[in-house]
């Protein structure tokens, strides 16, 4: 299986449309890094040196507002703010922060859609560019049966994934930590869960974000990946899956204003944040709930690509 | 003689069409088995099935005793095989396709690529990227390729397709000398009949997805009346001496002069008689048949023994 996952990886890397596709990513966090700082340097914000007094109005602000309120989502989401306030003011973290190497790494982050982008290009092809070269044929072979081979190139895709996300994070934080510095004492992110606050390390928050941010990324990579394998044609697999990466978030809100089934739809369940932090698409909505559904479309892309892989006649 | 491919009652039906209808065959270890049949017989299908590309309707396949279909890993590992052209990954170099191919089976060494290299003449070019090689190369390579863990059974889909002379006659040179020396079973397919004549030991030959006839190469070319073409002046009565003498054989006015469909046994007598009627004789050679000749003929023989 190693020596599988060695070949697919030596065949991603000896074409150099992947060093293209390392070379733009790099390029647009560069781009986004000279924007932040740009904008960092001509909004230098007047600090708040009484930042604890205005946190306090606007506690006393939220405090009305949340009276006001009829919805109990809206009331939970006050309730949120004003606890993270309160922390806040009784320990001495101004919410101000210097826009530091931290905060570029999360802002950096939106990037992620782009190592979904190229990743999907490589998951679209790894299948359905064998039969356009013929090399199927000699793939096919071997000595190894085919559940064996889509696996190792299944494997490949999730190792090329994490390969970019780890491009992109480790390099934007080198480049933020060049353009904006580190701060002096590491500032950690505040949680909210069931009416507690606490404190998380921030490169472990940045970690979890990262990783909570790729579901959608996954999903469509895998989805890729089955088309690729059941129409042997990688257009269709990009094309596709490019369109939902793009849009399916956006048609899923419009859809889940009208009708409740719209929780059961990918993209109303790839945004896990949504639990931690925010409110659920459609009420009613559980964690438990999203992550059987990923869970149930990630089965059923698998199924079909194996099912198909394993029973196709090579006639290329 | 020990077998070691067997087909037994192979079918494919493909969206309800029977493309292979009933084939068996074996092939033996040593010999080089000629597949032969006009363009869309089956040829490129039967293969298929062999090397486990295709699933196979009913019947079975076996290589060594192990079922392509339920043991496909032991089967195909004896099997080296080129189907239709030697297709590579063009990105990489020569060398990284090897190492990509010996890495899918246990067991091959550094040196045995290099040997395999060797062999087929590789080495100077062996580190430039596939897509600068020709033809002639690619099929080199692909023939590496399938000679990597010194299988027991070559199988070589329209070898010299698109190959020039010199490549044609390598390739040939090569088959013979593997099944010779190294004891391979090598199955070949082909729609020229004169390739497989200097090929093969053996031929199978396939219509519409059956196997008509197998029979060995000696057997197949000597029984055939072969069509001689004759210079001779004055034709006109030569054709008619020929007619009047010999009734049974069939002969036409050609370009040159007369054809004559006869047994090479035949033909001294009947210079003989036209020698001594006065008839110029300037040459006699033999015209060599095209497949498509010869199969008309073959398989005219078996409808018409089906028929009676």
């Amino acid at each position: 299986m190693l020596n599988l996952i060695k070949n697919e990886w030596m065949k991603i890397f000896k074409r150099p449309g992947t060093y293209v596709m390392m070379a733009i990513l790099i390029a647009i966090t560069i781009i986004v890094g000279i924007f932040f700082k740009y904008q960092d340097t001509n909004s230098k914000a007047a600090v708040d040196k009484k930042w604890e007094q205005t946190l306090q109005q606007e506690n006393d602000a939220l405090k009305k507002q949340m009276d006001q309120s009829q919805t109990k989502i809206e009331k939970k989401f006050y309730q949120k703010e004003i606890a993270i306030n309160d922390y806040r003011i009784k320990h001495h973290l101004n919410p101000h922060e210097k826009y530091n190497v931290w905060s570029f790494v999360k802002d950096a982050s939106e990037l992620i859609i782009l190592a979904g982008l190229f990743t999907i290009i490589v998951s679209a092809g790894i299948v359905a560019s064998e039969f356009n070269w013929g090399t199927i044929k000699l793939l096919l072979i071997r000595p190894i049966n085919r559940t064996k081979i889509l696996t190792s190139k299944y494997l490949t895709v999730l190792m090329f994934a994490l390969f970019m996300l780890g491009i992109l994070f480790v390099f934007s934080m080198v480049l933020g930590a060049i353009l904006f510095g580190t701060p002096e004492n590491a500032v950690p992110y505040l949680n909210y869960n069931n009416g507690q606050v606490t404190e998380q390390n921030i490169v472990v928050h940045l970690l979890i974000y990262y990783g909570l941010n790729s579901i959608k990324m996954i999903m469509l990579v895998t989805m890729a990946f089955m088309i690729s394998s059941v129409f042997r044609n990688s257009s269709l697999a990009i094309g596709l899956s490019l369109f939902l990466l793009f849009t399916g978030d956006q048609f899923t809100a419009l859809l889940s204003l009208k009708f409740s089934w719209a929780k059961y739809i990918l993209f109303a369940n790839t945004d896990l944040m949504q639990y931690f932090e925010g409110t659920p698409m459609v009420e009613g909505m559980t964690l438990t709930f999203s992550i059987l559904m990923l869970l149930l479309y990630f089965v059923v892309f698998q199924f079909f690509a194996f099912f198909v892989f394993k029973k196709r006649d090579v006639a290329a | 003689m020990e077998k070691i491919v067997e087909l037994r009652d192979v079918t494919k039906v493909i969206k309800g069409r029977t493309i292979i209808d009933n084939i068996s065959f074996q092939v033996n270890k040593g010999e080089v088995f000629g597949f032969l049949g006009p363009n869309g017989a089956g040829k490129t299908t039967t293969i298929r099935m062999i090397v486990g590309l295709m699933g196979i309707t009913s019947g079975d396949i076996t290589i060594d005793g192990a079922s392509i279909r339920t043991q496909f890993e032991d089967a195909v590992r004896h099997v080296g095989a080129i189907v239709e052209n030697p297709e590579m990954y063009k990105f990489l170099t020569g060398y990284q396709n090897l190492v990509h191919y010996a890495r899918m089976i246990k067991g091959i060494t550094k040196e045995k690529i290099a040997e395999t290299v060797e062999l087929v003449g590789l080495t100077d070019r062996i580190n430039d990227k596939v897509k600068t090689y020709s033809l002639g190369m690619r099929q080199r390579l692909g023939l590496a390729q399938c000679l990597l863990h010194d299988p027991q059974v070559l199988i070589l889909d329209e070898p010299t397709n698109g190959l020039d002379p010199a490549g044609i006659r390598e390739i040939r040179d090569y088959v013979r000398l593997l099944a010779r020396e190294k004891n391979m079973a090598v199955i070949v397919s082909s729609h020229l009949l004169s390739e497989m004549e200097m090929m093969c030991d053996r031929i199978g030959i396939i219509q519409n997805g059956k196997l008509i006839d197998v029979q060995l190469v000696q057997e197949f070319v000597q029984s055939t009346e072969s069509t001689y073409e004759l210079e001779v002046v004055p034709s006109d009565k030569a054709l008619a001496l020929i007619q009047t003498n010999y009734p049974n054989i069939r002969a036409t006015r050609s370009r040159n002069g007369i054809s004559l469909e006869v047994s090479k046994e035949e033909i001294p007598p009947l210079v003989k008689i036209l020698v001594n009627e006065d008839i110029q004789v300037f040459g006699i050679k033999e015209v060599a048949k095209t497949l498509e000749d010869r199969f008309l003929e073959v398989t005219k023989e078996k409808e018409a023994a089906t028929h009676a």
